[in-house]
């Protein structure tokens, strides 16, 4: 697989984003060029009520919705804290430019955007504990970094677009 | 010689706020009505209109080894009848709710008889007699001490006092207890403070204005009042966090002590 350079841009909006808003900057980010994967951060809501008198309860908590985005149905299992988008690097500056556009028309509060590096980018002990040695090889290394290695990423992972 | 109590220290408006939470001659403003029937609901300990349960017989039918404290003070409505020991918790933003934790704790304790209450960081439990904390509950949710958006009555799953509000100004509830109302811009309860569905919304009023908030929050916050700017507050500080390490350490305190074990 060819090296490729790239870079993360964080949106960090200084309220937890609705379902409709988060819905709104990803369906408009995906439209961008560049993008290479986006990470949708937050926290977790529960499906049922986890301890306590009322344990077992569904929760039926409005923000856990699926969204659509790009004809993909896609399940918020978070709160939208966070939004981390890596992008190629050379698209950067022009990518930077379209989201302070979209995030001033869509957010009616305060936000920051920071770019660097905000997500691993080596295999670590965790992934080998996760997925077995040798796995260097064979994973997508754009899959590095995405999920808590804990997780089962079929939930969490989804495959939008081309 | 009789002393007044100063409460707390401070010259701000932040310390000025805890002061008059704290002071049982200050009476606390009322800023909303709900029906006593629904703080049964929300607290989820016994249904409306059923009666309370009870541990132990009423006092009055009780025999007692003769004890000078027993004659001495009065027991709460709630301990003379023998009722059960329930709870109330409540959570506090860090956006500026009214009250939080350690103000809860001391208000608690200037203003109730017979509670046992416990302060976490972002949350305060306090435990009564169940016929009392239905009324010290009212209080509480009533008054000046409670704002729908950023406050929430949570027995189990508290989480969210420090996160950041949603768009709606609301703190985070992983249970959604209360959900807000775009049209009327209300906010009410749907779940009683463990997370069990009620089955009508207990309507709890409109959120407090962010302006307001800040006027009678009692939290320091640099974007509002810092505690820097509280000179008295800060003096307070350094002088118990000097004492308590001299002392913790027994630097001074228990030289002679010491020397007199080392035989010195």
């Amino acid at each position: 697989m060819e090296e490729i350079k790239a870079v993360d841009v964080k949106i960090f909006p200084y309220r937890r984003l609705k379902p409709q808003t988060t819905e709104i900057i990803l369906n408009s980010i995906m439209e961008f060029d560049g993008i290479l994967r986006v990470i949708v951060n937050g926290n977790s809501l529960p499906k049922v009520v986890g301890y306590g008198p009322a344990k077992g309860t569904p929760v039926n908590h409005e923000d856990r919705k699926v969204i659509k985005v790009k004809e993909d149905q896609v399940e918020l299992r978070v709160s939208v804290g966070e939004l981390i988008i890596t992008v190629r690097y050379e698209n950067l500056d022009l990518f930077l430019e379209k989201l302070q556009n979209l995030l001033e028309n869509t957010m009616s509060f305060g936000y920051e955007v920071s770019t660097g590096i905000f997500t691993k980018t080596n295999i670590t002990v965790s992934d080998y504990l996760k997925l077995g040695y040798g796995i260097d090889n064979n994973i997508d290394p754009r899959l590095i970094g995405m999920v808590d290695p804990k997780l089962k990423s079929q939930d969490t992972v989804k495959l939008i677009g081309d | 010689m009789a002393y007044k109590a100063q409460y707390s220290p401070g010259e701000t408006k932040i310390a000025e706020n805890r002061r008059n939470h704290m002071d049982p001659d200050y009476e606390l403003k009322k800023i909303r009505e709900i029906a006593d029937e629904d703080i049964v609901k929300v607290l989820g300990h016994r249904n409306p209109g059923e009666g309370y349960k009870s541990v132990h017989p009423p006092l009055e039918e009780m025999d007692f080894e003769e004890d000078m404290m027993k004659e001495l003070v009065e027991p709460i409505p709630g301990a003379a009848a023998g009722n059960r020991t329930r709870y109330v918790q409540f959570t506090d933003s860090m956006y500026n709710a009214p009250a939080q934790p350690y103000d809860r704790a001391r208000t608690y304790m200037w203003r109730f008889r017979a509670v046992d209450t416990g302060t976490l960081s972002g949350r305060q439990v306090v435990e009564m007699r169940e016929s009392d904390l239905e009324k010290v509950s009212k209080t509480l949710i009533e008054t000046e001490l409670f704002d729908p958006a950023k406050t929430g009555i949570r027995g189990a799953t508290v989480h969210g006092h420090s996160l950041r509000l949603d768009e709606n100004g609301m703190m985070f509830d992983a249970l959604q207890r209360y959900v807000y109302n775009d049209e009327t811009g209300n906010i009410s309860y749907v779940k009683d403070q463990v997370g069990r569905p009620l089955d009508e919304p207990v309507n709890v009023g409109e959120a407090l204005d962010d302006e307001h908030l800040k006027e009678i929050t009692t939290i320091y916050r640099n974007d509002n009042i810092s505690m820097r700017d509280d000179k008295e507050a800060i003096d307070v500080v350094e002088t118990i966090h000097a004492a308590r390490t001299d002392g913790g350490y027994g630097l001074d305190v228990f030289k002679n002590d010491l020397k007199r074990k080392l035989g010195e």
